[in-house]
């Protein structure tokens, strides 16, 4: 009955499978296995990229992500950081 | 050619010592000679699951320490020409045991049986390190859990830093049913994510605790699904690796739902 009820449960509700779940949390548990790199310690380094960043565009932190991914033979930063606008033309930050 | 492969896991209680005593079993029935060394000192498991426990005399540290020759601790599985268990020490621990004596004895071992079968204690410690050592190659064992893939990842390279060949995967207790509604991981998943070849898959199954209740590795039986699997997993081990996989979705459709409930069919089917 339960099975039934799980199942109908999908279809209508449309749940998400836990299998996802499961995928995207390894992903990220063997990257950090792997270079030894805490989820605060890559906040903090995320909050330190953007705010170099910052100085030179306006950025949207909203939709701001840098993340770590695993290749074949090497693990790669990625980093997402969608700019508004330039903030000033020809300055250079001090 | 004779060949010693580790069977090995990280994590514990995903089915090692099973899998090892049931590979075991699978290549003596079709005709090879093989020891499987249960290489666990002090949480001996190996000789219960093979149903040989009544048996022990001598013990891998007894031979490693002289006290008593190889063929004599050495105990032949009466049900199938050419299997032999070497069960471990259950009163002494790993440090018993140093990687220069193991490699030792996997050389006359590997002297005397077409394949030695090392069932590696769960960890990373020295037990572990006893165990791959003298190891050919190795053979992961996990199931689709995040804990045990995760545990598989971190084994897969000390695998490697021990210098042995790209290990070969065991998929344990797969769940079509849950697989099915997304709420296991598939073949596939686990593949992308361990990045090493599929050697076989084993289905959940009430029979592997039968069996074990009764010291009789399902293997022996030739009607069981979950024996079909590792006979299969046997013979692409011998050299046969196309031999195909088995379809383990029977039993899940609604008919068979729909006859449990009404009490038709019994729940002795692969579980859900």
């Amino acid at each position: 009955m339960n099975e039934m009820k799980q199942l109908l449960s999908r279809i209508f509700r449309n749940a998400p499978q836990s299998k996802e779940d499961a995928k995207q949390r390894l992903k990220i548990l063997l990257i950090h296995d792997q270079v030894d790199l805490t989820p605060a310690q890559l906040e903090a380094m995320q909050e330190e990229i953007t705010a170099v960043i910052q100085k030179y565009v306006e950025i949207d932190r909203e939709n701001t992500e840098v993340r770590l991914e695993r290749g074949e033979n090497r693990i790669a930063l990625i980093s997402s950081v969608p700019v508004r606008r330039v903030i000033e033309r020809g300055a250079v930050p001090a | 050619m004779s060949e010693c492969i580790v069977i090995t896991s990280g994590k514990g209680g995903v089915g090692k010592t099973t899998t090892t005593a049931n590979l075991g079993v699978a290549l003596a029935l079709q005709g090879a000679t093989v020891a499987v060394v249960d290489a666990d000192i002090g949480l001996r498991n190996l000789d219960v699951i093979l149903g040989l426990e009544n048996r022990i005399v001598y013990d891998l540290v007894h031979v490693i320490e002289g006290e008593c020759r190889l063929k004599q601790a050495l105990i032949r599985d009466k049900r199938v020409e050419g299997l032999f268990l070497l069960p471990a020490a259950q009163t002494r621990d790993k440090n018993a045991v140093t990687p220069g004596q193991m490699r030792e004895l996997v050389q006359k071992l590997k002297a005397e049986f077409d394949y030695v079968l090392i069932d590696c204690p769960a960890g990373i410690e020295q037990g572990f390190k006893n165990a791959v050592t003298g190891a050919d190659r190795a053979v992961i064992v996990t199931t689709p859990e995040v804990s045990a893939i995760r545990d598989a990842d971190r084994i897969i390279g000390m695998v490697e830093a021990a210098e042995l060949p790209e290990p070969t995967l065991i998929i344990n207790r797969y769940r079509s049913k849950m697989v099915q509604r997304g709420d296991m991981m598939n073949k596939e998943d686990i593949l992308e994510i361990l990045a090493i070849p599929l050697l076989g898959m084993v289905p959940d199954h009430e029979e592997i605790i039968i069996s074990a209740n009764r010291g009789i590795p399902v293997s022996f039986n030739d009607e069981s699904i979950v024996g079909e699997a590792y006979r299969r997993i046997g013979r692409r081990m011998a050299g046969e690796p196309d031999v195909p996989e088995l379809d383990f979705s029977d039993g899940g459709g609604l008919w068979t739902t729909f006859k449990r409930w009404v009490g038709l069919q019994p729940a002795q089917e692969v579980a859900s």
